[in-house]
């Protein structure tokens, strides 16, 4: 009998990363995916969500390809020169899904909810700090210009550790088939 | 009911048909030049090689044909942040960080050190962001989104011997792309549901970002739920017309590389190598 090797992505986890960064390059177009806030930047963004969920639902690589698309478009549409650099636009963004992967996973066990919301945090941060981490290597960002984007840093991570708990928590509701109130692992 | 209007206004691609000798050439070799000019731009840091790229840049946009207002179309909202920058990296651009090259100070207080190589640090990162922007819109008007996403596809194959996902990787481009406006409609939709229940999307505002961030979940999560469930869908689709990955499969365009190609191909391999290993003075 012939067989073939096991394909390195399953249908399933190319058409979840097509739709979770069609999510992301959708929320960037309305700029829906950016909320303005009173500081430098000018915008917090929950751009990066759907690849904190995309990890977690599906793994690291599902993760990690909808942050490289995510990136890809970020630098492609970008009208700022920090994300006009491609190393800053796509390598932070490829790290996203797997360090939030890597949260969910090492915690699931002590606690579903809790480690979604973490898998959210750390998925947040780690997009802000390589993308200014990277930022202040290429000398796009002077390091003491940063300071004020701390704040901004900690209510997009908030902001996506809830999206994701809330996101993540009905579908699986969904998943598994059971109604509200029913439990079921 | 303007703000509900989304799918509409959404254009995927900027593709302008001009026919130009750009907008003819494999998209193979565009993306090819696109990559090796972007690195040339990313690692060029003295005046002189952005000089030359500027120069090469701005001689591309003729030879496509693309009207230079439309390559220059994202540099006017730019503006301002790309001063905010340039001021930010004069001011606080510390000689320390310039790696033992000789910089003049001319203003030095507390944290504040202005010298020579945050100025030159600033003008290089204004040009390095001009001539991306001209290069990425030179790609993005002269070539549609199928052609970019089978180019891509192509490009990796060789990649595949080794187990690398190249066919996979094009296709969920594919999905990506054609989700968009799908989920633009829903996402249309369920603003209007929303609405029409009492929520207040209106009224964007720097110092309204609570209220706002509070607006947004009740449309970002059933998004992410519906376009999950369409996901689930479109699986069980393709399983059960049993999709097996890329192998044998034939393509609606099929790709062909003139000499004309391979001609520009080399200049720009040449060119983009020259620049990487030239050490310009200043």
């Amino acid at each position: 009998m012939e067989t073939t090797a096991q394909p390195v992505l399953s249908t399933r986890k190319i058409v979840i990363t097509g739709v979770l960064a069609a999510i992301a390059i959708l929320l960037g177009y309305t700029r829906l995916g950016f909320i303005p806030v009173p500081n430098l930047s000018g915008n917090a963004t929950i751009m990066h969500v759907p690849a904190i969920i995309g990890g977690v639902l599906e793994g690291s690589l599902v993760g990690s390809l909808i942050g490289g698309i995510f990136g890809l478009f970020s630098f492609l549409q970008a009208t700022t020169p920090v994300f006009k650099n491609p190393i800053v636009a796509i390598v932070p963004r490829l790290l996203i899904g797997i360090f939030a992967y890597f949260a969910y996973v090492g915690l699931k066990r002590i606690n579903e909810y809790a480690a979604l919301a973490i898998a959210g945090i750390v998925g947040s941060l780690t997009n802000t700090i390589f993308v200014l981490g990277l930022a202040g290597i290429f000398g796009l960002i002077p390091w003491p210009a940063m300071i004020p984007v701390i704040p901004q840093a900690i209510a997009e991570a908030i902001i996506a550790a809830i999206i994701t708990v809330a996101v993540v928590a009905a579908w699986k509701r969904v998943d598994s088939g059971a109604g509200g109130g029913a439990k079921k692992v | 009911m303007d703000e509900f209007e989304i799918s509409r206004n959404i254009t995927i691609g900027q593709y302008l048909a001009l026919g130009s000798f750009i907008h003819k050439m494999d998209p193979r070799v565009k993306l090819l030049s696109f990559v090796l000019l972007v690195a040339a731009i990313t690692f060029s840091a003295t005046y002189t090689a952005n000089a030359v790229l500027l120069f090469v840049v701005f001689a591309l946009v003729p030879l496509s044909k693309i009207p230079l207002r439309y390559a220059l179309s994202g540099l006017k909202p730019a503006i301002p942040i790309v001063l905010l920058l340039a001021a930010l990296q004069i001011i606080f651009y510390t000689s320390a960080f310039a790696g033992g090259q000789n910089c003049i100070s001319f203003f030095r207080w507390g944290p504040i050190d202005s010298n020579t190589c945050g100025a030159q640090l600033a003008i290089v990162s204004a040009a390095r962001f001009v001539e991306l922007l001209v290069l990425t819109s030179l790609l993005t008007f002269s070539t549609t989104v199928t052609e970019l996403t089978l180019g891509t596809e192509q490009l990796l194959s060789p990649l595949q011997r080794f187990n690398f996902p190249a066919h996979e990787l094009a296709l969920t481009m594919t999905i990506a792309l054609r989700f968009i406006p799908t989920l633009a409609e829903e996402l249309e939709r369920i603003m209007k549901a929303q609405v029409s229940r009492g929520a207040d999307l209106g009224q964007r505002g720097r110092w309204r970002f609570i209220q706002q961030t509070r607006a947004l979940l009740p449309l970002i999560v059933p998004l992410f739920l519906s376009a999950l469930r369409r996901a689930e869908d479109l699986i069980l689709a393709m399983e059960a017309r049993c999709y097996v990955g890329g192998k044998g499969r034939t393509h609606f365009l099929e790709l062909d590389a003139k000499p004309s190609d391979f001609v520009a191909l080399a200049m720009v391999v040449l060119f983009s190598v020259g620049m990487l290993l030239i050490r310009f003075p200043f």
